[in-house]
């Protein structure tokens, strides 16, 4: 089943000679559970095309349809709904509220949709992540790598159809990186999680399942279910 | 006439009064019946929804009709997993089965290589041994994943020493590593602990091994390392072998997987989807890392604690 497809996706900033082509014709899906990494250097298009996926921005043409839904036939208000029910987000500066503690973070997305957390499925995850004992802690009393794992924590919750992370290990040593990636790997395979994460090392992109390479705003290879 | 309209007044004011009572009235009823649905819907989710009204009204008839529907999809799902349920079971009858057979076959094969036989049956004879031995191992890599894969085995990750499992692995490949002067070296004795079940890991591990023994031309490397993490304890298994072309990288792990360039020598496919299976359940994962002609680096990540 595909959770997430782009049928042509186009992004030009700029009109005229000036014109850049961010994104030109990006064609991909990817299944319900995949792990997919999207790979490119600094310039090839992949932030933008992590955007156009989060609904963080429109594109100039194409699609991109989430869990069977055209996310840019939807209103702006709509759209943010939308996000925060199916998508979460890890991003490379964690973006944690820093008033509220971990456990608050973590079930943030939920209480703002005014749903009660699944107590359960929450102890879950944080056992997994082993965030026990930093339930009460500020996201400010913990290390980059332990605050990474609250994010992870966070954009679980919600049971999203698909997670989007960018550079998830971008602000962190190599051996807590190791620790951060190991642990979304092992809870995307606990949790049949579908993630995309885009990364310009390919190091860590050979922890996916497959990888997308993305080049001067094309897909290069890769795309073989 | 002043009267008429004082009463006029009081009509009005009492209607605008009554009209909005009602929309009160009505919103307020709206949002009780959404709610009621919200609820039932967060309980089927939950799988504890039960009925809670008996009367005429229109709700009653939908949290019926609602109850009949999840019982029908619950019964569906129950039955469907039942039948995965029944044949795996078959597969793990059958595979059974077919031990004691396969050994007997294999015991006499043995017993009739021994014997005085024409020149022109030797070669029968060969032949009969290495097919039945190849059966043997496929029958018994398919008895342990379908044990696995029905619970009939169930991992017991404890915290062990990570070392002596890897010992007696690389004892157990030596002696096919020296048939064809592989260097097998471990790098760095490690200390660490790590949560695994040791035999299942062992398992896991010998399989990459095996593989890379397999797929690395004599006179190859075969190296391994254990790098320790805060919360992982990684194996790499690094051979200087024929590589793995990336597209492939992920099929490996399939089960009964191929890859079309190594289709002529002996395997059936099963060994890294057994590891894989083995390492997931417990709480960690393999990754690959190669390039054709470069050698294959398998990572194993085991869970330092739980």
């Amino acid at each position: 089943m595909n959770i997430l497809q782009t049928k042509s996706l186009k992004k030009i900033y700029g009109t005229g000679e000036t014109a850049v082509h961010a994104l030109d014709g990006v064609d991909f899906t990817v299944e319900k559970g995949e792990f997919v990494a999207i790979v490119g250097m600094s310039g090839s298009g992949k932030s933008t095309l992590l955007h156009m996926l989060g609904g963080l921005d429109r594109p100039t043409e194409g699609s991109v349809t989430v869990d069977g839904k055209n996310i840019f036939s939807l209103k702006d208000e709509e759209l943010t709904v939308f996000r925060r029910r199916k998508i979460g987000f890890v991003f490379q500066n964690y973006n944690l509220v820093p008033v509220l503690n971990v456990y608050e973070n973590v079930v943030l997305p939920i209480q703002l949709d005014g749903n009660v957390p699944d107590d359960t499925y929450i102890n879950n995850i944080i056992a997994t992540l082993g965030l026990e004992s930093k339930l009460q802690s500020l996201p400010n009393n913990l290390s980059g790598g332990q605050q990474q794992r609250v994010a992870i924590a966070r954009a679980l919750a919600s049971k999203p159809a698909i997670i989007l992370a960018d550079e998830p290990t971008g602000n962190l040593d190599s051996k807590t990186s190791q620790d951060v990636l190991s642990l979304l790997k092992v809870t995307s395979q606990k949790f049949s999680q579908t993630i995309v994460m885009i990364t310009h090392n390919e190091e860590i992109a050979q922890l996916a399942d497959r990888i997308i390479r993305i080049e001067d705003g094309k897909i290069v290879g890769g795309d073989k279910a | 006439m002043n009267e008429f309209n004082i009463l006029i007044l009081a009509i009005a004011m009492l209607s605008v009064a009554f009209a909005v009572f009602t929309t009160m009235r009505s919103r307020i009823n709206e949002k009780r019946v959404l709610d009621h649905l919200d609820a039932m819907l967060t309980a089927a989710m939950d799988g504890t929804f039960d009925e809670t009204i008996f009367d005429e009204s229109l709700l009653s008839s939908v949290e019926t009709k609602f109850a009949h529907y999840l019982s029908a999809s619950s019964v569906s799902a129950r039955n469907l997993a039942e039948e995965k349920k029944k044949i795996k079971e078959l597969i793990a009858d059958i595979s059974h089965q077919t031990k004691t057979p396969l050994s007997n076959i294999l015991l006499y094969a043995q017993l009739l290589g021994e014997q005085d036989l024409p020149q022109e049956s030797l070669p029968c004879v060969t032949a009969l041994n290495t097919q039945a031995e190849k059966l043997s191992f496929l029958i018994g890599s398919l008895v342990k994943t379908s044990r696995l894969e029905t619970g009939v085995i169930e991992l017991h990750p404890k915290q062990s020493a990570v070392q002596p499992m890897l010992d007696t692995v690389l004892a157990q490949v030596a002696p096919k590593a020296g048939e064809k002067q592989l260097h097998l070296a471990c790098n760095n004795a490690t200390a660490a602990d790590a949560c695994f079940d040791t035999k299942w890991t062992a398992e896991a591990i010998y399989n990459i091994l095996d593989n890379a023994v397999k797929y690395t031309p004599c006179g190859g490397t075969i190296q391994i390392a254990t790098t320790v993490y805060s919360l992982f304890c990684r194996i790499d298994i690094k051979d200087t072998g024929i590589g793995i072309p990336e597209e492939e990288q992920a099929k490996v792990f399939a089960r009964f997987y191929r890859s079309p360039a190594v289709s002529e020598s002996e395997g059936v496919g099963i060994g890294l989807y057994l590891a894989r299976q083995i390492i997931a359940d417990e709480g960690g994962y393999i990754k690959v890392n190669s390039k054709v002609g470069g050698g294959t680096c398998f990572s194993v990540f085991l869970p330092i604690a739980r």
